[in-house]
């Protein structure tokens, strides 16, 4: 008999079910994309949860590679006179004899042509094999695994940051494992390739977050465009929060206690416009930006403000919805408080910059992170407005530029995945930090009546 | 007195004066551009030369071209499938989550990650899922190689069930077809019995090449017993994913709103004996009801204007299989050649705002307006 107990067990463990496979579908695909952003090749098939790049072993070969080198274990680089000793093992049936690879340093580095302009100089120069020898055999019952070891050593007088490697066997000889897993297999299996033998721990796990900002930069200044869309975001995000703020709690406070005549007639206004999409309204915004805002821009000497920050900012200054939670927050608070200021004789400004806006201190907090989030999201007007240089680029469109980049040909999936992972973290660290806030935005404009 | 007076007059500029920035932006970014757009929607504006008068040919044009029919058939689509299915998923996650288990505020701040991110990131994820070596393909194929085994374990699961329920019903106890523990009892056991087969070689999962949906670049459409009704599958798939990044959002809302339920109205309905599906439909639904008006105008309005997924995917579909209505006005102004069609792209976008007041009006009438607790 389905006694109370049991019964209340079991519903627990059905809704824990429900959660766990709720998160599998929201999360999945992002727990998924992050791992695979750290893969060789994010869409390899079939897809698989297996990242070398997370094997500890790996990590210890990563780190112990490059220190031997005479770089640092982390960053990696493989020193002046750096020997690096790399072992090496295959699998041949029964009957084979096994034969000992052939080890290339070939001219090669991560990214294509336009990369091998940065590199002074090539690892495939300086770096010499040395020792190549077979240090053990062990019988299987149908075949042998044959380990060879060989070393590397860097002749040139400085240090090397890229040494890459193939080695290639005959036909039919397995390879089973080595001292660092090779990046790609090639050739039907017959050539294990490596990208960087002396990487170092960081560049070797996060090789396509460093290609994101290695491989970008600016044709006119040289900077990392990566590095530059980020500060061009957090520009963008830090000088809208403080208009937001400011403007949304004056215009919040003006229409929540002030009684005016076009009162009314405002707050209709603005839900109207808070419907109306963006992309009906943007035809006349472009051209008030191109012409400089009625041509009021000229006063400072500027005659367009397509391309700048100044127009994105101008035309962004606050929001219909950032008026909107403030209004509602100032309609919450009692009468009372600015009521005995007003019977002192206390002017508008004063009650408004002395009492209110001190008060207003957890909507402002709110608005803070909902306002930062949506700049920092923000698409459609900045790909708008900001179409040159791309050193100008917030980093939404930045991205999007990032994918035409390494989208060209064929998808190289990483350094896309990578960077746009680096582009999510802002906002999801405040998201964890400051989850309330984001709850209680959504339950200020969700009080709409 | 006249140190009075002035002070008089600051006071009664004083809303204005703090109104000032909100009324700058409100008025030259909001006003000025709709009632602009509403003129060159009778002109022939290509952004360089002055403006002519044309009358209403533009609105007559733009219903003969027929990426604007495309992208308004595609925009409703879009707007009834993604509102109907987020709103439906929200309210059944918030019921679900709605309950007094430990650790429950992980799951919630995991169902909301998706909505924190930008749309750029969630569409660029998502085309990498979509690739047609991508996840979802893979997902399809397991699925199609292991549909046999999940429907055995499914009618293995249904008997079971049904047979402890007609067991108990047997000795005249009182219990629901889905009594809780026992469903959870039948799917454990199934579980049990068909891995065990899976692992000992009984049943091995059907032999499937694997699935090559390509996704994006394609004009094909789906589903095709719909007839002209179907929509492009890359559309498709951007419902899909538009639908998992703003179900969240809105069950966050939904419970909120649930919390807010006065507690009293379970218990009195518990006391006459509704069953839990009697208390939904007839406590929780109506209650929730401001909340759905608000989730869904959120969505009509949020939906209509789908233009960034578009956008990002870019050349990877071909435009008649995405296209929009807002991409439609960006594409109008912007095109890759020819000259700018101010004029038309303007139409098109009075047709939108029109579009989007008409339908938020239609869905008050339906639904009931519930401002009147302001």
């Amino acid at each position: 008999m389905p006694s109370l107990q049991r019964r209340r067990w079991a519903n627990v463990a059905a809704i824990y079910c429900f959660l766990l496979l709720f998160s599998v579908a929201f999360m999945g695909p992002f727990v998924f994309a992050l791992l695979s952003s750290l893969k060789d090749n994010p869409t390899g098939w079939p897809p698989s949860l297996v990242v070398n790049q997370l094997k500890p072993s790996n990590w210890a070969a990563a780190y112990r590679l490059a220190k031997e080198g005479g770089g640092s274990g982390l960053m990696g680089g493989l020193g002046p006179g750096g020997q690096i000793s790399f072992e090496i093992t295959y699998y041949t049936q029964a009957g084979q004899e096994p034969a000992p690879p052939e080890v290339v340093i070939p001219r090669r580095v991560i990214g294509g042509a336009a990369q091998a302009l940065r590199v002074e100089h090539w690892a495939s120069d300086y770096v010499q094999v040395v020792d190549l020898q077979e240090v053990g055999r062990e019988p299987l019952e149908d075949g042998l695994l044959t380990t060879y070891r060989f070393t590397l050593v860097n002749t040139a007088p400085v240090t090397l940051g890229e040494v890459p490697m193939d080695l290639t066997v005959p036909m039919r000889q397995q390879f089973v494992s080595a001292t660092l897993a090779p990046n790609r297999i090639e050739r039907l299996g017959r050539t294990q390739s490596w990208n960087n033998v002396s990487a170092g721990l960081l560049p070797y796990v996060f090789a396509n977050y460093a290609r994101v900002f290695r491989e970008n930069y600016s044709v006119s200044t040289g900077k990392q465009l990566f590095t530059l869309w980020i500060r061009n975001s957090l520009f963008l995000a830090a000088v809208r929060v403080l208009t937001t703020l400011l403007f949304a709690s004056m215009a919040g406070y003006a229409l929540a206690r002030l009684r005016f005549p076009g009162r009314t007639g405002i707050f209709a206004f603005m839900l109207f416009s808070m419907m109306i999409p963006g992309q009906v309204t943007f035809i006349s915004n472009y051209l008030v930006l191109r012409d400089g805002i009625f041509g009021l821009s000229k006063l400072f000497g500027v005659s367009t403000l397509l391309n700048t920050y100044s127009g994105l900012i101008i035309s962004g200054l606050v929001g219909a919805s950032s008026v909107f939670i403030m209004k509602q927050f100032f309609e919450r608070l009692p009468a009372s408080l600015e009521e005995s200021a007003r019977i002192d004789g206390a002017s508008t400004y004063t009650i408004f910059w002395r009492i209110m806006f001190p008060l207003a201190r957890p909507a402002l907090g709110a608005l803070t992170i909902l306002t930062f989030q949506s700049v920092w999201n923000e698409f459609f007007w900045p790909l708008v407005v900001i179409t040159s240089p791309a050193d100008k680029y917030p980093l939404t469109i930045g991205l999007l530029n990032l994918q035409r980049a390494y989208g060209a040909a064929t998808f190289d999936w990483g350094p896309i995945l990578a960077g746009t992972f680096i582009s999510a973290l802002p906002v999801l660290v405040l998201f964890i930090v400051f989850q309330q806030y984001f709850v209680e935005g959504i339950s200020f404009t969700g009080t709409k009546g | 007195m006249r140190r009075r007076s002035s002070q008089g007059l600051g006071e009664r500029l004083a809303p204005y004066v703090l109104l000032a920035p909100f009324l700058f932006t409100l008025i030259v970014f909001f006003g000025y551009a709709f009632v602009r757009v509403f003129y060159f929607s009778f002109t022939d504006y290509d952004l360089f030369a002055t403006p002519k008068w044309v009358g209403l040919k533009n609105y007559l044009n733009i219903f003969r071209d027929i990426d604007f029919t495309l992208a308004m058939k595609h925009s409703l689509t879009f707007m009834l499938v993604v509102t109907t299915a987020q709103t439906v998923l929200a309210l059944v996650l918030a019921l679900v989550l709605n309950q007094r288990i430990r650790g429950i505020n992980f799951f919630r701040a995991a169902y909301y990650m998706p909505s924190v991110t930008s749309s750029v990131v969630i569409t660029l994820i998502f085309i990498w899922f979509f690739q047609r070596r991508g996840v979802m393909n893979f997902l399809i194929s397991k699925f199609q190689e292991y549909r046999g085994i999940v429907g055995l374990f499914l009618l293995l699961a249904a008997a079971l069930q049904l047979s402890l329920v007609g067991w108990e019903k047997l000795r005249r106890r009182p219990v629901s077809l889905f009594e809780p523990s026992f469903l959870f009892l039948s799917l454990l056991l199934s579980f049990i019995v068909v891995f065990s087969a899976v692992r000992f070689g009984l049943l091995t999962p059907r032999e499937v090449a694997p699935v090559d949906i390509i996704w994006f670049n394609t004009t094909k459409k789906w589903p095709n017993f719909l007839g002209s009704l179907a929509f492009p599958v890359p559309l498709g798939a951007i419902m899909l994913f538009n639908i998992w990044t703003t179900a969240p959002t809105f069950m966050l809302l939904y419970l909120a709103g649930l919390q807010d339920i006065p507690r009293e109205l379970y218990e009195a309905a518990a006391v006459d004996g509704a069953e839990r599906w009697h208390m939904i439909r007839y406590i929780v639904i109506p209650q929730l009801k401001p909340i759905t008006f608000l989730v869904v105008t959120m969505g009509l309005i949020g939906t209509l204007q789908m233009f960034d997924q578009v956008a990002i995917l870019g050349g990877q579909a071909p435009r008649q299989s995405t296209i929009t209505l807002a991409y439609y006005i960006y594409s109008n102004i912007f095109p890759s050649s020819a000259t700018p069609r101010v004029g038309m792209a303007s139409a098109a976008a009075m047709f939108l705002a029109i579009l989007t007041s008409v339908i938020v009006y239609i869905q008050r009438k339906v639904l009931g307006e519930e401002g009147d607790h302001a």
